[in-house]
């Protein structure tokens, strides 16, 4: 019974928290380093793709995106350090303006950042820290002979924000937040420019294909705003996405822009110890 | 209030980064865009300029002047195409093309300008109709035990497995003949597996390069190119590789590391050509050009891009087709029995 317990005691337990506890660790009576937020949006969009590696031309098309959001607040500093990790997915189908010809596109980021809360006010904060940014996917042009894909895959330190506004209005909670994360120092694969993948995969060339990225030769931004609502006993969030990835490196130049629109929901939940007050109260109490 | 300008200073770097948007040329889809834009990516992608200036005397600039006063405001598509097309073939380069829903401009002239050293007819009364097929290599052996394989493109799905048994069938026959006339390539990599089963030791073969940079003469290094041994069945004897001028792209890489392998001899015509791995792009109106990207050098470090000389050099001889022979065959079988 006590591994049972203690097994239990280690899971995270979903509680039906009430709809207007919009973000829960905003509680000063919440326990640190307790509440965690999970978000999971879906969603579609618009994608401009261009890869200089394989045309000259701007390809533009549909996108679907998915975005996984955890939100945690730490012990340190009396609570005002949040972990974020921050999960993007998305894949577009584009084609260049002619119309005969298509590009596919995937690309998979994960981000880790630590912020740290600066609160102007009851309703206004605002949230800055460094993130670590990783990304791995492919653009793929259909038509191309020996250049047909090129491999997306970076490591960049970022510089991350948000902005968060709480308000009420129509007896509900709303929470809106606006989040910009700029890599500012970071290494890139990339072909040299005129490479073939025969020369990289079958001839091992030890080219210049990693290559450090800077926000001059990389500027990117990653920005999302938010709108998180109750719903019933749901809480529903909106989101518009603009992800703006950019390179120039090896005297090749590249662009994935995206603007998507998300919805999906947020869960707030609870980690409940042994020893805990609430512990006894809890569902999975044998 | 310092943070609101910590903020405002934020938003002012947002702004900066997003005006710093990294993207290409923007050529109209007119005839003087498409025109400027396939200039462009020749000019800063193909890399044989300087090779070809020397060979051929190409100057791409002249190229551009006298191309361009051939264009006019009202002319259509395919009058355009038409002056592309020979904008291109100044280039001299099977692997330059230009595709359009109606055409494909080339230059063929790396075989159309050559005797074929190559008869259908005459071909299939060698083979008759009992030859064997694996994955793309027709063979059988002929009536004095000499192997013969008929490899007519390196497309085919040809794994290490097929080419094994073939030599299997062959192990015991006198010699083999590999008759690579008319392939106009495939993948390199299948060149590369078939000729891996005719050599014990680990073999320089040549080298390749890339362009590191637009202008004419950024390259990067010679990287060598090394033919590893199969892990297959390997042949021990004499063995002949049949060439004409239609052997072009991989297969002029599949002659170039047959010359480097022992007991093989190479004999025909000279090879098409074809020695740089073409690369794709495309102009604002959806054509699609084909170009030379990444040159590949043999031993020597010279260019095959015109073509590898052969061993022995022997031609079709009208007399030996009008009695249903074959000369480069003929020939073969002799030099592999002596």
């Amino acid at each position: 019974m006590r591994i049972s317990k203690f097994i239990l005691s280690l899971t995270v337990l979903f509680l039906p928290l009430g709809v207007e506890k919009l973000y829960a660790q905003e509680y000063a009576d919440v326990p640190h380093n307790r509440y965690t937020s999970h978000g999971l949006t879906f969603g579609v969009g618009l994608s401009n793709v261009f890869d200089s590696y394989l045309s000259p031309l701007e390809y533009t098309g549909m996108e679907i995106r998915v975005q996984r959001e955890t939100f945690r607040q730490t012990t340190f500093s009396d609570g005002r350090v949040y972990v974020q990790t921050l999960l993007n997915a998305h894949a577009s189908a584009t084609e260049n303006k002619a119309g005969n010809a298509n590009m596919y596109e995937g690309l998979l980021s994960w981000d880790l950042g630590y912020f740290y809360k600066f609160g102007l006010n009851d309703r206004l904060s605002i949230l800055t820290g460094p993130a670590l940014d990783l990304n791995g996917g492919v653009i793929y042009n259909e038509r191309n002979s020996n250049n047909p894909a090129q491999a997306k895959v970076s490591v960049n330190l970022a510089a991350s924000a948000m902005l968060l506004y709480r308000f009420h209005w129509l007896h509900k909670d709303f929470l809106l937040r606006y989040q910009a994360t700029i890599p500012f120092l970071g290494a890139m694969f990339t072909p040299e420019y005129g490479e073939s993948y025969y020369e990289i995969f079958e001839l091992k060339d030890s080219g210049r294909h990693l290559v450090m990225t800077t926000p001059f030769s990389a500027p990117s931004l990653r920005q999302t705003l938010s709108l998180d609502f109750p719903v019933r006993q749901t809480l529903i969030r909106v989101s518009y996405v603009g992800d703006f990835q950019q390179s120039k490196l090896n005297s090749l130049k590249s662009h994935v822009w995206s603007h998507a629109l998300l919805i999906g929901f947020v869960k707030n939940f609870q980690l409940i110890k042994p020893g805990d007050a609430d512990f006894k109260k809890t569902p999975l109490q044998p | 209030m310092k943070t609101i300008r910590l903020l405002f200073f934020c938003l002012l770097g947002l702004t900066g980064l997003l005006a710093s948007c990294v993207r290409g040329d923007d050529y109209d889809n007119d005839a003087e865009g498409n025109f400027k834009a396939l200039w462009t990516i020749i000019d800063e992608h193909y890399c044989f300029f300087d090779y070809k200036a020397k060979t051929i005397g190409l100057d791409w600039n002249q190229v551009y002047t006298t191309y361009h006063n051939r264009l006019s405001e009202d002319m259509n598509s395919m009058q355009l195409f038409e002056v592309l097309g020979e904008m291109l073939s100044e280039l001299q380069d099977g692997h330059v093309n230009l595709y359009a829903s109606h055409d494909i401009a080339r230059n063929w002239s790396w075989y159309e300008d050559f005797p074929a050293n190559f008869n259908d007819s005459v071909h299939e009364l060698y083979l008759g109709t009992d030859y064997k097929i694996a994955s793309g290599l027709q063979y059988k052996i002929l009536d004095d035990n000499i192997g013969y394989i008929y490899c007519p493109s390196f497309n085919s799905g040809l794994g290490e497995g097929n080419i094994s048994q073939v030599l299997q069938d062959f192990a015991e026959c006198t010699g083999i003949i590999i008759d690579v006339r008319g392939n106009s390539g495939g993948e390199l990599v299948k060149a590369e597996r078939l000729a891996s089963h005719f050599t014990n030791e680990r073999i320089l073969v040549g080298y390749m390069s890339h362009k590191t940079g637009t202008g004419h003469n950024d390259f990067s290094g010679l990287q060598e190119i090394w033919l590893e041994p199969s892990d297959g069945i390997r042949w021990q004897k004499k063995a002949v590789v049949l060439t004409n001028r239609r052997c072009y792209s991989a297969t002029n890489d599949f002659v170039k590391d047959m010359k480097e392998c022992p007991k093989v001899t190479v004999i025909g015509d000279q090879t098409g050509g074809g020695s740089g791995m073409p690369f794709s792009s495309e102009l604002p109106n959806g054509w699609s050009v084909r170009f030379s990207a990444c040159p590949i050098y043999d031993v020597g470090k010279n260019h095959t891009e015109f073509g590898i000389l052969p061993d022995i050099n022997v031609s079709m001889k009208i007399e030996d087709i009008l009695k249903n022979k074959d000369t480069l065959i003929e020939f073969a079988r002799d030099f592999l029995k002596n």
